[in-house]
């Protein structure tokens, strides 16, 4: 996952942000060799990313910077591009902007991606499960979309098998800023459960007289599935808006022919 | 969710719209307004690897009627070499549609055809439901009276009925296909969907056909027989007798020359196209018991961005059925006036709109205040054109069996223009609150129609009031309305008193249809001239190489794209002018201006007709940016003032 967005407040009214782009050459002393040349200019460096997991022979050093006013870093520009290891280098001074972002648009796996507070998206399910018929199943549907396509995009960089899976989907959620999960499934006969803390849904959603997470149970049903080409049944059964301390989900093998009626009479139990 | 269809097909008993790839949109039955049975209806090949579903982005596709008939050919182009031809085609006699698939694989395809429904039947998502029948080859979703049911030739190999919504999710018939595999579950209830499958095993050059029923009917036991009747009738009959049908109801139409058109010699074919295809799409769109019609086929179910389009107007349908007696259909007329009868209020007025049974539609227009006093004029303008193309006998009938509802009507506007002009009301774009100039014209007309019944009802005081009444109206509209200055009608008085002069092209219902001008007086003549060159200086958007008329100045409804009524009305008024002068060929003046009236006359036409689908349905609007179809599709109205002026054209000598 490459992080490709910045953000933050500039508290110093006398200071600019100036941002840095370099494309380097990727070697053992290439970020090295760059940062020292910003300590020896006096460059105050408060934000910096760095990326060469696309091209291991490139990387993209991304460096947000707070200068006084008025500094001309023309000459520094001049001294990083002479830097062997250097490619290229853009840059650009913000005035008076509060929120930093220097490549558009946000990109994740590859794909477009958006940053969205949890409390938006719960918004939209509480919108969704006041006014809209099955909102539950509609949050399931879209949370096993999600949740297949997450396999699809992560097996174009890594092999994700039965034995990994459960492990990716941990490092996943976490770093998604999702919450911070636990399992204990059995792979053969595909049922455990897997339990969530800090869950974005359940946190910001707060108080609940149902689980208030079918998408974050959608997406696993779809992960797991996808994974392991068997159809798969998560249900929540507790939930941290439900006075719980943690969110709890049932996974088990999809039943077939399952009908409600099955469901109703307990006959899946 | 708001779909506009590219195409629609239907016969006495189903309205079917669809796409441009042949994806359904609505599935209407046993009425054109009710009950729209399903979400989602369409087919899908499963190569071994994924779904290619029939509405993907990536199929090239053409649609296009079978030329004069209700059969629709829709033709997808894959780029992995797929081709597939679908017919589509509403039985003659039954409520079933038709669909025959031919698909063929320039490389062979060794995979799966499937086809997916999500019903909603009696527009109930919940409670329905639904089990298959394989033995009788059949699957069948129903809620209460309602039943639709699936089957097809060859018989299908599996299929799936599951839960459309649900967190059972693996029973959704669409998750169910994504594997290739259907799960066959035989029945279920709730919110569900459906799909059946075939193997498809096509080599290269070689084509395979399969034909998918989709029957309507009250009972289950009456579904049974449809289907199994609709089995031992052969493609080929079945087509030709829906061909033949079409032609056959074409050829009473009035015969058209339209020859010696200067410059329009090409024209002339395209022509003829658009006053079938209207005629036709019209005949699709009426309620063959009733008499009513639709608007347009209802598109926007959750009123989401309009008030929706699946109700009978008075307005619309008044005009409907006299473009239809003109073009060689009086039966409309006969039909729409009993509608009438019975619909009428206890006040002698119309409702706002109704449904096509004759029930209150919903409405923004409850009170004396929010009413259109426009559709009760319209209405009576309508009777007394088709009572006036009556044989006498026959006027006698007609006037005996209406009398009453004409009575009650007229009073209705004598107590609504107590002053000459009428109370404050909606206007007929139900957008503006006051005194219209549009309201006042067609009040005219409508006084003036129950006049002339009147008189030949030997009611001679009552015509006189009424005659009487819309002469004042005329004076009234003119003295207050008319702006000297600009040369047109303002649009009327808003509610604070104001005069509205914002220019609206509904003014030019004061010569056309209503004939509160006539081209016959210098004068008026001349009002009617200046009114249109406002029109045009001041409504016209350029898009698809020529001008389309907006309805008036700041129009925020869909974009305020030009519309399609507008802009014929302003080629009927155009035409109309030109049908009443005298001696063209004298080489004088008057000559020049036909020639000009003519001429641009049809500059109009031939922009509307670029306006429409690739499968010629004349829409609402045109969009004035892309210059596509838009909003409702296709949309009656437009199709009326189609016939009229293709009529007038053909008149002109």
């Amino acid at each position: 996952m490459v992080r490709d967005l910045c953000m933050f407040s500039k508290a110093d009214e006398e200071a600019e942000v100036i941002w840095f782009r370099v494309a380097y050459r990727n070697t053992v002393h290439s970020e090295a060799d760059i940062t020292s040349l910003f300590a020896e200019k006096g460059l105050d460096m408060r934000f910096a990313y760095l990326d060469s997991l696309e091209d291991p022979s490139r990387g993209k050093y991304v460096i947000f910077t707070e200068v006084e006013k008025g500094k001309d870093v023309s000459s520094i520009v001049k001294e990083l591009e002479e830097l062997d290891v250097v490619l290229n280098v853009e840059f650009g001074i913000s005035r008076n902007q509060v929120m930093q972002a220097v490549d558009f648009p946000l990109s994740l796996f590859g794909e477009r991606a958006i940053i969205l507070r949890a409390r938006t998206f719960v918004d939209i399910l509480k919108i969704l499960n006041e006014h809209v018929q099955q909102a539950e199943g509609i949050q399931m549907l879209t949370g096993i979309k999600s949740g297949t396509i997450a396999v699809k995009l992560l097996r174009e960089i890594i092999n994700i098998n039965e034995n990994n899976c459960f492990d990716l989907l941990k490092e996943l959620f976490m770093a998604a800023g999702w919450g911070i999960l636990e399992y204990d499934i059995d792979i053969h006969s595909l049922k455990g459960t897997i339990t969530t803390r800090d869950c974005f849904i359940s946190d910001s959603y707060k108080e609940s007289e149902v689980p208030v997470c079918a998408y974050v149970s959608g997406f696993f049903a779809g992960f797991i599935s996808e994974v392991t080409k068997r159809a798969v049944r998560v249900r929540e059964s507790q939930c941290l808006t439900t006075g719980h301390i943690s969110c709890e989900h049932i996974v088990s093998p999809a039943p077939e022919g399952t009908k409600i009626e099955h469901v109703l009479r307990r006959e899946l139990d | 969710m708001i779909r506009q269809p590219n195409s629609i097909l239907g016969n006495r008993q189903l309205l079917v719209t669809m796409g441009k790839k042949g994806e359904l949109f609505g599935f209407f039955y046993p009425g054109r307004d009710f009950a729209q049975h399903l979400e989602e209806s369409q087919s899908c090949l499963y190569d071994g690897h994924r779904l290619i579903w029939s509405n993907d982005h990536e199929w090239h596709v053409s649609q296009r009627y079978f030329e004069n008939t209700n059969i629709v050919n829709t033709e997808l182009v894959h780029p992995c070499g797929l081709k597939m031809h679908i017919r589509d085609f509403i039985h003659t006699d039954q409520p079933i549609m038709v669909r025959n698939y031919s698909i063929t694989s320039h490389g062979g395809f060794h995979g799966k055809f499937f086809y997916y429904s999500n019903f909603k039947i009696g527009e109930m998502q919940k409670k329905n439901s639904a089990f298959c029948d394989h033995d009788a080859g059949m699957l069948v979703q129903y809620w209460k009276d309602y039943h639709i049911g699936i089957s097809s030739r060859p018989v299908f190999e599996e299929w799936q009925i599951g839960k459309a919504l649900d967190t059972i999710w693996w029973t959704n018939a669409k998750y169910d296909m994504e594997d290739g595999e259907l799960q066959n579950n035989r029945e279920d209830i709730g919110n569900i969907n459906n799909a059946i499958g075939w193997k498809l095993d096509i080599d290269a050059g070689s084509t395979a056909e399969i034909t998918i029923f989709i029957s309507a009917a009250s009972t289950r036991l009456s579904l049974y027989g449809r289907i199994r009747d609709i089995r031992n009738q052969t493609m080929e009959n079945m087509l030709n007798e829906t061909q033949e049908s079409g032609i056959k109801w074409l050829s009473r139409k009035t015969l058209l020359e339209l020859k010696d058109l200067p410059g329009f010699e090409s024209v002339r074919l395209e022509l003829m196209e658009a006053f079938n295809r209207s005629l036709l799409t019209l005949s699709i769109l009426n309620d063959p018991v009733r008499g009513s019609f639709v608007a347009a086929p209802e598109f926007d179910h959750d009123f989401e961005k309009s008030g929706g389009y699946g109700y009978c107007w008075n307005r619309d349908s008044s005009e409907i059925v006299i473009a239809l007696l003109n073009a060689g259909y009086p039966e409309y007329c006969e039909r729409f006036f009993r509608w009438c009868k019975k619909t009428q209020l206890p006040d002698g007025s119309w409702f706002q709109r109704y449904w096509l049974d004759g029930n209150a539609g919903s409405s923004w227009g409850n009170f004396s205040h929010s009413t259109q006093i426009d559709e009760t004029g319209s209405t009576l303008f309508a009777m007394e054109s088709y009572y006036s193309s009556l044989e006498p006998v026959l006027k006698r009938e007609f006037l005996d069996r209406i009398w009453a509802t004409v009575l009650s009507a007229a009073e209705y506007l004598m107590r609504r223009t107590p002053e000459g002009m009428h109370e404050p009301c909606i206007c007929l774009w139900e957008t503006y609150s006051g005194i219209f100039t549009y309201t006042n014209a067609a009040i005219y007309g409508g006084l003036v129609g129950a006049a002339q019944m009147a008189k030949d009802y030997n009611e001679m005081d009552l015509a006189s009031r009424w005659l009487e009444r819309a002469e004042l109206i005329k004076q009234q509209t003119i003295k207050q309305l008319w702006l000297p200055e600009e040369g047109y009608f303002a649009r009327g008085i808003a509610h604070n008193g104001r005069i509205d002069k914002d220019i609206d092209a509904s003014i030019l219902g004061t010569f056309v249809p209503f004939n509160m001008l006539s081209a016959d007086d210098e004068n008026e003549r001349a009002m009617i001239h200046s009114m249109i060159g406002n029109i045009e200086s001041r409504l016209r958007v350029r898009v698809n190489d020529h001008f389309g008329i907006k309805r008036y100045e700041d129009d925020t409804y869909i974009d305020g794209n030009p519309w399609v009524v507008t802009t014929l009305w302003l080629s009927k008024a155009m035409l109309s002018l030109a049908g009443s002068i005298k001696g063209v060929n004298d080489g004088t003046e008057k000559n020049e201006e036909w020639k000009i009236m003519t001429t641009e006359a049809l500059e109009y036409i031939r922009w509307s007709l670029r306006g429409t689908t690739s499968a010629g349905m004349l829409p609402e609007q045109v969009n004035k940016h892309t210059g596509r179809p838009a909003w409702a599709i296709p949309l009656c109205w437009s199709c009326a003032l189609m016939l009229e002026n293709i009529v007038l054209l053909d008149g002109l000598k």
